[in-house]
Formats: structure tokens, sequence, C-alpha cells
């Protein structure tokens, strides 16, 4: 009798809150989903008739759309930078064993697990002192401040894991160390720097804190557009933007798993 | 060897053995340095300086004030809420995916975790539109006889409790996933072989077992909800009575930044920590992102 069994009543138990559960985790999203099709002036669940207005709205209006594209060339930037820093450290970090690298690790990690809005108002202070960046480019250097720890996390156990004495074989050869790490370490760790990154860009698309801090006026990242949107009114064009980006998510995931499952049949 | 980069160049010139990492990890140190711990000593500094230089007036403010102890008070409590909601479901659901023998649990834990890659903000705006007087759950609520007419969860604690424990469940489920899935299954079967129902094997084994897996993802969510912005903000409104909405509200809307320096410190100082103890029961690597 395994435990997950529906033939006793803790299994009938366990099944229930299950669903219950799950329904609790996606209702919301789907919920966003179904009422962006309705064709209530307001966000309506259920949702009443089927239109896709809402949609043309969205897509029609410059702040959603420069939004955006505003959060995407962040993100992207972001993604890069961070991901670049947080490689050579983790590389320092793994191969090189020195005393307090721990210790290290666990500061350089430490951003992670501290309220981004504290995050958000020191940074502020911070830069009204020290004007070193302007516009956009603080929010840049302030994403870098999660991103990097987050970079840090996913590729030092990656590293951990990888057998160095590819590595040491290709130095044998001839290579350089620097042409050893970019001939074979990079390719072997691809998938977990693919998943850095991965990672590092929805943190820096997905952010709110410190974008509600430290945006440019004139450039507003979509998080920040939608949060003040969405105290206002409960226009329905709001439910299309938030579909939209469950939507695309939702996509990256699916391809993201079929492509996983595809290398390791292979 | 080592199978480091090897500290000498192409010349044949020899580096110091320190040099190589100490200019691979200058990047991460300056944004560490540079971006998180000056920016934070600043805060620090700005919160020690009414009246400058050094005072600790905003301090005797923010406890004298039977409000923002009340703020303080309010905030812990929706913290040990939330913490409790996410025990009750993600218990069951990170059983029942350690345990269930399918090819479909990978799927299923991507389903799971499907909403951590959703922005915040969209998946409060799902929530505002279920609490509100007109909303599904306040109709439900309203029709069962359970709340009186014109009750409206948006802008209640509960709601704030509802919304963030969703917010945070995710990341429950996959730490006691984690947890449950190292615990041997044998000794289940042991103890129901040994005449233990199925529930009482769970309570007296797992549960027990887990202890250490459950303390620590109960203090990851609630470091996480006490110092979460987007959603109580959104679904409890601008002026829901929480550190992190007080923050907001002394910077960006009264601009007394001193005072919000001190909720901020304070706030900085119960999280970390948190943290701290979490840090001691899990190896950072192990911890569940974000």
């Amino acid at each position: 009798m395994t435990i997950t069994s529906l033939r006793h009543p803790f299994g009938i138990f366990l099944w229930l809150m299950v669903a219950l559960v799950m329904v609790y985790i996606l209702a919301p999203l789907a919920v966003i989903v179904a009422s962006s099709f309705g064709t209530t002036g307001y966000v309506a669940f259920p949702p009443q008739g089927f239109t896709l207005r809402w949609y043309e709205q969205a897509l029609a209006n410059p702040r959603y759309v420069n939004g955006f594209l505003t959060s995407l060339r962040i993100a992207a930037i972001v993604t890069v930078v961070s991901s670049a820093i947080g490689i050579a450290a983790a590389y320092a970090l793994v191969r090189y064993e020195f005393p307090g690298s721990r210790l290290i690790e666990s500061l350089f990690i430490s951003p992670l697990v501290l309220p981004g809005l504290v995050l958000a108002v020191a940074l502020t202070i911070f830069f009204s002192r020290n004007p070193i960046a302007t516009g956009t480019d603080r929010l840049i250097l302030a994403h870098l401040t999660i991103c990097v720890p987050c970079v840090l996390r996913v590729v030092i156990p990656v590293l951990q894991r990888f057998d160095r004495s590819i590595e040491e074989a290709a130095q044998n050869l001839g290579a350089s160390p620097v042409k050893a790490f970019f001939l074979v370490t990079l390719p072997v760790i691809r998938p977990g720097i693919f998943a850095a990154a991965a990672l590092a860009f929805v943190m820096s698309f997905d952010e709110v804190e410190m974008s509600v801090f430290l945006a440019s006026p004139r450039e507003q990242p979509l998080t920040v557009a939608l949060y003040s949107a969405v105290q206002l009114a409960f226009d329905p064009t709001l439910a299309a933007v938030s579909s939209i980006l469950i939507m695309i998510t939702f996509a990256i995931m699916v391809v993201h798993q079929v492509v996983s499952r595809i290398r390791s049949a292979r | 060897m080592g199978g480091a980069l090897e500290p000498r160049d192409r010349r044949g010139l020899i580096l110091p053995k320190w040099l190589p990492p100490a200019l691979l990890l200058l990047p991460a140190a300056l944004v560490f340095g540079g971006l998180f711990v000056w920016p934070q000593l600043g805060l620090f500094a700005t919160s020690v300086a009414s009246p400058p230089p050094i005072g600790f007036a905003t301090y005797q403010r923010f406890l004298g004030d039977s409000f923002y102890v009340a703020v303080l008070v309010r905030t812990l409590s929706l913290g040990a809420c939330v913490t409790l909601v996410c025990l009750i479901c993600g218990f069951p659901l990170a059983f029942f995916l350690a345990r269930l023998e399918s090819r479909w649990v990978p799927f299923l834990i991507m389903i799971v975790s499907f909403p951590l890659w959703v922005s915040a903000v969209v998946r409060s705006f799902a929530w505002m539109v279920l609490l509100l007087r007109n909303g599904l759950v306040s109709i439900w609520l309203r029709d069962a006889g359970l709340a009186p007419a014109g009750f409206q969860l948006m802008y209640s604690f509960a709601g704030i409790v509802i919304a963030l424990a969703q917010v945070l469940l995710p990341l429950m489920v996959i730490t006691l996933y984690a947890v449950i899935k190292g615990i041997d299954r044998d000794l289940e079967n042991a103890a129901m072989n040994l005449g233990a129902s199925p529930g009482r094997a769970v309570c007296l084994v797992t549960l027990r077992l887990a202890r250490g897996g459950i303390f620590a993802g109960s203090l990851l969510v609630f470091s996480l909800s006490i110092s979460a912005f987007a959603t109580p903000s959104l679904v409890g409104g601008a002026t829901a009575q929480l550190m992190a909405v007080a923050i907001y509200e002394q910077t960006l809307e009264i601009n007394d930044w001193p005072f919000a320096a001190t909720i901020s410190a304070i706030l900085l100082a119960i999280a970390l920590s948190v943290a701290l103890v979490y840090g001691r029961l899990i190896d950072g690597r192990n911890v569940p992102v974000r």
C-alpha cells in the first residue's frame, strides 16, 4: 500500500488537500487570463462575453509598450553584466581555495535574503549623495546587487560538480588557462549558466521595489507602470497586459522543459 | 596543478598566486561593497543622525509612538499568519510530490513554481480582483453567511494573508519537497507495517524527521513576508499599517528620510537576525531561489 494511494482515508485526504492547494496556487493567474477576455468595462470574474479589445488597447498604449521595452532593455543589460561578474567570482571561489572563501560566498549571497524595499531606500539615499549614475543606469546598478548573488548561487554548485580533470587535460595539451576555461569549462557548464542568466533576467524584469524608487520618470519599467495603474483603476487593459506577461512566461517555461527533455533524451 | 588558472602569463612571467582570484573577485566585491554594504551603512548613518551629528530621536519616536509599535506587532503577526498558512498548505503538497511515483512529478513541480516567475504586481492584481467587494471570494464568504453584507476582504489583514501566502507558498513547497525527498520512505512503510495508520505514520515519522526543514522553510517565508512590499501595499491599500508600507509612506509621500531610514534599519535588523538563524540551519547553497 503506497501512502499516496486512494484506498485509505489518509490518501483521500491527501489528494483533496493537494487539489485545493493547487487551485489556491494557480487560480489567481487563471482568473486574470480569463477576465482579460471579458466585455465588461471593469475587470470581472467570471467574465462575460468574449473580446480582444483590451489586448488591442494594451498594445496601443505607449505606457505599457514602452514600459515593456524599457524592462526588457534593463533586464538584458543586467543579465549580461551580472552573469559576467557572477561567473568570474564563482570561478574564483570554487577553484582557488583560500581562507575565508566560504565566508565571502555567504556574504556575497546575503543581499538576496534582505528586504528589497530596504535596499531600495538605502540606494536612493546613496545615489542622492553620490551622483555616480543617472536615470536608468541607477536602476541597472541597483539590480546588480540582487542579480549577481543570484548568479553566484546557481553557478557555484554547478562549478563544484564540474569534473576539473577535463580542464587540466586541456591545459596539459597546451591550452592556456583562459583558453581552457572558454573552450572546455564554459561549454560543459552552459546549462547552469543559462539557468543563472534566465533567473537574473526574470529577477530584474519582475523587480518592483527598487524600480519604484529609482526608475527614471521618463523611462518607467513595466512593473512600475503596472504598480501605479493597478492602484488607480480596475481597467481590463491591465488584465490584458498581465495576461500577456503570464502567457510569455508560461511559453518560455514550456519551451525550456521541452528543450531540456530532448537534451536529456539524447 | 590544482586545475586553476595558473599564475603565469605567456611570457613566463610569474604573477603572485593571489592575483588571479583577486582580479576575478574584484567586480563582485565592488558591487557588494559599493552598492550594498556602503549604502546600508549610509542608511544606518541617516537613521542615527537626528539631531545631528549623532542622535536617536527617530528611534525614540518609533518606539515611543504606540502607532508604530502597533505597526511592528502587526507586521510580525502578518509574518506568523502567512508562515502558518504556508505550512498547512505546503506540507501536504510537498509530501505528495515527494512520495508520488510518477513521471509527472517534474511537470507538477514546474506548475507549482510557475507563479514565482510572474511579477508580484501581476499576482497581487489577481487577488485584488478576487477580494474586492464584487470579487468572487468576497461574494462566496457573504453567500456562505460567514461575512456581513458589504464585507470585502480587500484592504483587510485577512486579505493580505491570503494573497501573500499564495505568493510565497511555492517557496515553502520547494523547500519542504527537498527535505521530505531526503527522508527514506521505508521509514513510513515500516511504521505502517507495525500497525500505524498512514496519517499516524506521517505525523510520527515524517513530520518529526522533517522538523529542521520545516523550521528553515518557515523562517524563509517569515522573513520574506515581513519584508514584502508590493502585495501588502496593493491588497492592503496605501494605508495598510505594516513596516514596508510605512517606509514607502515616509519616503516617497512624506519625505521624512531619517525616519524612513530608522524604520528600514529596524526591519533590516529583524530580517538579518532571521536570516542568520536560517543560514545556520541550511547550507546557503540549498536555499531555493527567491
